[in-house]
């Protein structure tokens, strides 16, 4: 699992951050957000599940697993 | 590889579900040549410059006059008597520091064509006259090299997006110059209008270096700003056609 430590990242930068190296991953792969609580956490997840991700929130930890 | 700085810059279409960085790097690796830096070629040059195509060429022999100012958004009133494509180039340098902008001071002819548009990944044709739209279609016919015609007239215009050996050519859907057609100085043309049409261009043109959306090709959208009536006429390719007739749709090198 790889873990992206984007607190203090406003939106859509974490989003933008996350998505670039979910690009890089292959289908299956894991990745872990550290998100502020507020926005971040509220859109970044639906960002995510927009793109088609299958994705897991626990606080403002968010897994999500490329699809 | 993108910067910190162009991960920031772009990043309101890196958000976009149909990109991604790597399209991103596909504009950046991509050469587009604007021919005419007037009331087409400054919106649509912004737009290729903003969206951060890599390397932009601009193509205009004329010099700013202050009636260009009230529709050709690139030049300012500084610039009259500037050279049209360096006051364009020098603005969008300032306005996108990541990209590569050349000006190219000439007007299209039937001995430059050819070199004019050799090497584009995507060519935008912003000119304002039939002989040009001819010369550029021809070269980028021969060389395949997908191109966006645009013109516009008073409140409209239209848009042409055309995949050589893929799609209707300019000739296809025009054999000939219409006799006695209007031209902007007895007609005259409203900035907003021919803003319209040149976003058009950029925005097509954008989609074809990106690989994203609809793939132009057979339909004309024409523009009119009046009504805000927009209507897509479909054309189809002409086996006859001077320009294109021998160009096989499987030779296509992107489709």
């Amino acid at each position: 699992m790889i873990a992206m430590d984007l607190r203090g990242v406003p939106c859509p930068m974490n989003w933008v951050r996350a998505r670039l190296l979910l690009e890089t991953l292959d289908a299956g792969a894991e990745l872990q957000l550290q998100l502020d609580p507020g926005e971040p956490i509220e859109s970044v997840p639906r960002s995510a599940v927009e793109d088609g991700h299958d994705v897991a929130v626990d606080g403002t930890c968010v897994t999500i697993t490329k699809r | 590889m993108l910067s910190e700085r162009e991960i920031e810059r772009y990043s309101r279409q890196l958000v976009l579900p149909e990109w991604s960085g790597a399209v991103q790097q596909r504009l950046k690796d991509a050469t587009a040549i604007v021919i005419g830096a007037g009331a087409l070629g400054s919106p649509a040059a912004t737009y290729l410059a903003c969206a951060g195509v890599g390397r932009i060429g601009i193509v205009d022999g004329d010099w700013v006059e202050i009636s260009n100012l009230q529709r050709q958004p690139l030049h300012y009133t500084p610039d009259i008597d500037a050279q049209k494509s360096e006051s364009a180039a020098q603005k969008l340098g300032v306005l996108n520091t990541e990209i590569m902008v050349e000006p190219y001071p000439v007007e299209v002819d039937p001995d430059n064509a050819a070199a004019i548009v050799a090497g584009a990944d995507v060519v935008l044709d912003c000119t304002d006259s039939f002989a040009a739209r001819y010369l550029i279609n021809d070269a980028c016919c021969a060389e395949r090299i997908p191109l966006v015609e645009g013109g516009a007239l008073g409140f409209g215009g239209i848009v042409f997006a055309i995949r050589p050996g893929a799609s209707a050519c300019y000739r296809c859907a025009f054999p000939t110059a219409p006799a006695n057609a209007p031209i902007c100085s007895d007609v005259g043309m409203l900035g907003a209008a021919a803003g319209v049409i040149g976003s058009l261009q950029a925005l097509e043109a954008l989609k074809l270096l990106a690989g994203v959306g609809r793939l132009p090709g057979d339909r004309i959208l024409q523009f009119d700003g009046l009504t805000l009536e927009q209507t897509l006429v479909q054309t189809s390719r002409r086996r006859d056609c001077s320009a294109c007739a021998g160009l096989a749709a499987s030779q296509e090198s992107r489709a």
